[in-house]
């Protein structure tokens, strides 16, 4: 096994490789990119040989903020190697166990899995079942496959309301008809012209998630699936609710969606607590809803309207909210179980207001939104 | 025509040239631009509002003796924005006035779909440019997921076909670059079509340079002590961070006001040009003798 090239340029792509270990996406055309670069740098300043590779192989902030780090280690256990294939003639073979893990790791990507892509779509087939699995129960070893779902569901929910009313790509095309009754009094002469363009969907989401106590299981996948769900529909704004309301549409218009998260939570005393959607929801009313909501506006209410606060501050919230706005979709994570009815105070006050009442407790129930939207 | 040849730049030119033309830039800056340049590889630059990306472009075109072509996008722009229209207008005139020629059809078809009854858009504009262009493709994030992969497609094949005319060639490659606000994820493909730069918001030595190259005239303790005001005020939690731009207005109005160092009275009373949103005013208020003891405690070590 080679630890260790001795030419730079083959030094440069076994780092290349690495970085792909690190979801980097860095393939052959980053590769050569990175050795061009370095054609054109002193790459003898280690400086910039970094930044140089830094500008050629980073794709996003994340990247950019991960790469000082890899790089160093990169560089650092490569010395290891070097020093350790000099001592391995005795060492190795009387204490195979103490190899440094750096050196496995080295070893790991130097060793490309070659089944690597049957085990993925080995992976895909259990979909199926994690899409009607409710998502209180979902074991930890699948959360993560789960939220990749629920992530590309959501963007193509989005890309598809976004695209609904967009009845033709090519703009600027004169519209006939208009064209000949204005020119009517010029005596058919054709000078001013008409045009005709795509509609455009103006439709405005307004998502309020109740992240109290009760719908803690949920939580975490509804943020994920407004979280991916924002990323390509530009016209939403979002909030949370527990015992206060929270406007998080700045927090979730960034690139990482764990770091979105940590914000959103530390940002909320009202995560995990009691529920008050009375209060909550009056203060959208007074606050955000002349900003907000406009008669193309749909308003989307997450949450099991499980309630310690004040029912009748609810109910004229809701109809307000109800009078301002098109419509009222209100998902309920509990309304999956077969049995289950809307009987909780908070339910009954909201009820009459409510356009569309559904489920929302797996995956399966996030893809029938388009539906309703 | 002296237009340089690109490859003959080093990188301590491009860094110079960006010095000259005013820009404090970092060595991140100026190797992404260098070897932009050098790879012929777009450029996508992105950072907080009032950094400085679209100065970058502007900074290279005047480096590079060339033009700058500015293709700002929006939500709805799509391709005949960018691209090119016909002048109807011009080509109903034109018919109108050679009705009573005795060209043939075909002819006067080919009069109307001609080059001078073209209007050409950023794009098209860019690749049939004389020389050289940069290409300042603005807040791409805002433009639609159609659109972004309709310029993927110009990004790579540099040829623009119209229907009447046929295949456009690209005379010169143009230099691309590309900002975004990161108000919504671009596409994968689009980042690996680019080289790509991050820029954040500058420490106080990379502000107070800037204040001080811009505003000469500024009073060196007043700029000062503006410019920790403002990296004390980014470390809140606001609704809309202020950027450079707004710490060069500051100092401006504080100088034209002749104060020549910041009080509390003076801050309340001016902070309307740095805070933009109510919510942060009120919030900028409430901790205002929090943020002067930071930022006079740091000026104390410092003087």
């Amino acid at each position: 096994m080679i630890f260790r090239e001795t030419s730079l340029s083959k030094n440069v792509v076994q780092f290349c490789r690495f970085l792909r270990k690190q979801n980097f996406t860095v393939g052959a055309e980053e590769e050569l990119a990175a050795l061009n670069a370095l054609q054109a740098v002193d790459y003898s300043n280690n400086q910039v040989f970094r930044l140089a590779l830094q500008a050629v192989l980073c794709r996003s902030r994340a990247q950019v903020e991960a790469f000082e780090p890899l790089f160093n280690q990169y560089w650092k256990e490569l010395a290891k190697a070097v020093d350790s294939k000099v001592k391995s003639n005795e060492e190795a073979t009387v204490k195979p166990a103490s190899k440094a893990p750096s050196f496995r790791s080295l070893k790991s990507w130097l060793n490309t899995h070659q089944n690597k892509e049957e085990e993925q779509t080995a992976l895909y087939s259990f979909h199926e079942n994690l899409s009607q699995k409710d998502f209180s129960l979902v074991p930890a070893d699948e959360l993560e496959e789960l939220m990749r779902t629920i992530k590309a569901i959501s963007k193509r929910l989005a890309a598809q309301v976004n695209r609904r009313y967009k009845q033709t790509n090519k703009t600027g095309l004169p519209d006939l008809r208009r064209t000949l009754r204005l020119n009517m009094r010029r005596g058919g002469e054709l000078l001013e012209l008409a045009f005709r363009k795509p509609k455009r969907n103006r439709t405005r989401l307004v998502v309020l998630c109740d992240v109290s106590k009760s719908m803690e299981l949920y939580a975490t996948f509804l943020l994920q699936f407004m979280y991916s769900f924002q990323q390509v529909y530009s016209r939403m704004e979002t909030f949370v609710f527990g015992t206060s309301l929270q406007y998080i549409s700045p927090l979730l218009k960034q690139n990482n969606f764990e770091q979105a998260m940590r914000q959103v939570s530390a940002a909320g005393e009202s995560w995990s607590s009691g529920t008050r959607i009375g209060e909550s929801l009056n203060s959208f009313v007074k606050e955000f809803a002349s900003r907000v909501l406009n008669k193309r506006t749909i308003v989307i209410i997450l949450s099991d309207g499980w309630d310690t606060g004040n029912a009748e501050l609810l109910r004229q919230s809701m109809e307000t909210i109800k009078a301002l706005s098109r419509k009222i979709i209100w998902l309920n994570p509990l309304a999956g179980f077969t049995g289950y009815r809307p009987e909780t105070a908070g339910m009954q006050a909201a009820l009459p207001y409510v356009d569309v009442f559904a489920p929302v407790h797996n995956a399966d129930s996030l893809r029938r939104l388009s539906r309703w939207l | 025509m002296s237009t340089h040849n690109t490859n003959e730049f080093q990188l301590s030119d491009i860094r110079s040239l960006l010095a000259e033309q005013g820009y404090i830039s970092d060595d991140a800056v100026s190797m992404s631009v260098f070897l932009s340049l050098k790879l012929d590889k777009p450029l996508l630059v992105e950072g907080p509002a009032g950094v400085g990306k679209t100065e970058i472009a502007k900074v290279m075109a005047r480096a590079l003796q060339t033009d700058l072509i500015r293709l700002q996008c929006y939500e709805g722009l799509d391709a005949t924005h960018a691209l090119y229209e016909w002048n109807y207008q011009r080509q109903l005139l034109h018919l109108k006035m050679v009705e009573h020629n005795q060209q043939s059809v075909d002819e006067k078809e080919k009069t109307i779909f001609s080059d001078s009854f073209l209007l050409k858009r950023p794009l098209l504009q860019a690749i049939t440019h004389h020389q050289k262009p940069v290409l300042l493709i603005d807040e791409v994030d805002r433009s639609d997921e159609e659109f972004e992969s309709f310029l993927l497609e110009v990004l790579s094949d540099w040829q623009i076909t119209i229907p009447e005319i046929g295949t456009i060639n690209a005379t010169h490659i143009p230099q691309v670059i590309l900002t975004s606000n990161r108000t919504r994820e671009l596409s994968e493909a689009l980042r690996r079509r680019c080289l790509y730069l991050y820029i954040d918001y500058p420490d106080f030595e990379k502000e107070w340079l800037i204040v001080a190259r811009k505003l000469p005239g500024v009073d060196a303790k007043l700029g000062q002590q503006i410019c920790r005001f403002m990296q004390n005020l980014r470390n809140m939690k606001l609704e809309k961070t202020p950027g450079i731009a707004e710490t060069l207005d500051w100092a401006t109005a504080l100088s034209a006001l002749h104060i020549d160092h910041l009080d509390k009275t003076v801050v309340e009373q001016t902070l309307g040009v740095v805070l933009k949103d109510w919510r942060d005013t009120r919030q900028a208020q409430l901790s205002l003798s929090e943020l002067f003891e930071k930022t006079g405690v740091i000026s104390k070590i410092d003087v």
